[in-house]
């Protein structure tokens, strides 16, 4: 009776041989695929699509950065400069004043400034906003959705999975060309 | 016969190594990513608990429902023989009281004011013009745009004169029944104590009072104001707050309507409502409340996409005090009756 062919016993040599083969193919792979996606991070970057973001919290709790490389934006082109500014103000503030008490920001990175009786106008303290969404939950709910989350890429390290997209309810997270990196809210 | 236990070679312990170890990541990847997604957000906006009215306050109850015929719903009208007309979609159609599908107006594009003369003509409000209708649907008139901003969502008539209001350029413009623009009203202007209209979103409507005043809502400022048909500013009134006595978000009420005896019903979009005022403002009762509109409200929630720019609610009321209720998110017609 022969013996399988299939069962024959490697000898150390040739185990040897296909492992160095394999080492030296996997080790190629594995360049080529850093290359590619050094040159992949450099031509696409990662972005939130503000019509898919769901206001989850995740984006200011899964960044890999201490504080998150996404940041509140606001289009002043939709935003209606209301006085009673639902981004602004706790959903049941004791005043329309700029107390703290009365602010809806966990760090207070929105800045209220008066215009004329009775427009004021928002602006976003960047070193402070955290990315939480709060604001953007506020403003949806009962305004004109002009406050949204981008990644800012100034910021963004450019992870290869980025850690928020991973976790994205929404499934906002996708990749745009560097060359066009924000998707923003223009006006309805 | 009990198989004998065989020892693995190399090749395969490594390959079935690897197998175990590619499942366990991707196993664990998902598992922490799922838990990662639905663990509970920190920094939610939480308005949940205005979203239950106290039963005590309802007054009214549905007894019927139908839905609108086309997408994007977004106004009603009465017609003076009691036909309720719908504007959804590029059309506006009419209804009997008992939700029976009558004449249908094909228009170029969604009508966003709607009102009807004693005589039937249809006066309807496109986004920058007019266009009037004969009772049988034939164009009668089309009237140019007046401004390069305009936005038409409400329409009044009143005497032998036609109120539009333009949303686009916060001012209500009088028109004679031939399209003639006879006066701008309602712009800012503070030698005469007229405070302008603030109109964050496209939400400004006009009615005529049976005090032979004009009622406009003044959204930005959480109210609703008292016109002459001179433009002179008369009263207003109105307070912001989520509580169900006073009008939520930044900009609401969005619609409103006249019941016979001049008492107000309110429409909000945000945390979505439909409430009674008295004739001096004070609040009586609630129509349908926030629990009413699920889905409504959830257009306007993170639980939906989009912003509160698609939700709201138009109503009107006819002569035996049903008030009709349309929902632009479902696009259903409730009939609302008040309760023994």
């Amino acid at each position: 009776m022969t013996e399988n062919p299939t069962n024959d016993p490697t000898s150390r040599r040739t185990f040897l041989r296909n492992g160095a083969r394999i080492a030296a193919m996997t080790g190629l792979g594995a360049l080529g695929g850093v290359l590619a996606g050094r040159s992949n991070a450099d031509a696409w970057v990662w972005q939130i699509d503000p019509q898919k973001c769901v206001r989850c919290g995740n984006c200011a709790t899964e960044c890999v950065l201490e504080q998150s490389a996404v940041k509140c934006v606001h289009s002043y082109a939709i935003c209606g400069y209301c006085n009673l500014c639902t981004g602004y103000f706790e959903p049941e503030p004791n005043a329309l004043t700029t107390a703290a008490e009365n602010q809806l920001c966990p760090t207070a990175a929105i800045r209220r400034t008066f215009i004329e009786d009775p427009y004021y106008e928002y602006s976003i303290d960047e070193d402070l906003c955290i990315g939480c969404a709060k604001c953007v939950e506020g403003c949806t709910r009962f305004g004109n959705g002009s406050l949204f989350l981008q990644i800012r890429h100034d910021r963004c390290v450019r992870c290869n999975e980025c850690a928020i997209a991973r976790t994205c309810p929404g499934d906002a997270f996708r990749r745009v060309p560097a060359s066009q990196p924000y998707l923003l809210k223009e006006t309805h | 016969m009990k198989k004998e236990f065989q020892l693995l070679d190399r090749r395969e312990f490594f390959r079935d190594a690897a197998k175990a170890a590619a499942v366990a990541a991707t196993v664990g990847a998902a598992a922490r990513a799922s838990a990662q997604r639905a663990r509970p957000n920190p920094f939610a906006y939480d308005v949940s608990h205005l979203e239950k009215t106290d039963s005590k306050l309802i007054s009214h109850e549905e007894i019927q429902r139908w839905r609108a015929p086309y997408s994007e719903a977004r106004r009603l009208a009465l017609a003076p023989g009691g036909e309720l007309l719908v504007a959804s979609g590029n059309y506006v159609t009419t209804f009997s009281a008992e939700g029976e599908r009558g004449l249908e107006i094909a228009l170029t594009e969604p009508a966003r004011a709607l009102t009807v003369s004693e005589e039937g003509l249809i006066y309807i409000g496109l986004r920058d013009h007019i266009e009037v209708f004969d009772a049988k649907g034939q164009r009668q008139a089309t009237w140019d745009s007046p401004a390069r901003k305009t936005w038409f969502t409400g329409l009044a008539l009143v005497k032998d004169e036609v109120i539009a209001a333009d949303a686009g350029n916060r001012v209500l413009l009088r028109y004679d029944r031939a399209g003639k623009l006879l006066d701008r009203l309602g712009a800012r202007d503070r030698e005469r104590n007229v405070p302008g209209f603030t109109v964050p979103s496209p939400h400004l409507i006009v009615r005529l009072a049976p005090d032979g005043l004009l009622r406009v809502n003044n959204p930005g400022r959480h109210r609703v104001e008292a016109y002459s048909l001179d433009g002179d500013f008369v009263l207003a009134w109105g307070q912001p707050g989520m509580g169900i006595r006073t009008f939520c978000g930044c900009c609401n009420p969005i619609n409103f309507t006249l019941l016979p005896d001049g008492r107000f019903v309110t429409c909000e979009k945000g945390l979505p409502r439909v409430k009674i005022y008295s004739l001096q403002g004070e609040f009586e009762s609630v129509v349908a409340g926030t629990e009413s509109f699920p889905e409504n409200a959830k257009a306007c929630a993170s639980r939906g996409l989009g912003d509160c720019t698609q939700g709201g609610l138009d109503a009107v009321a006819d002569a035996q005090g049903r008030i009709f209720i349309l929902d632009y998110v479902t696009g259903e017609i409730r009939v609302m009756k008040q309760k023994a």
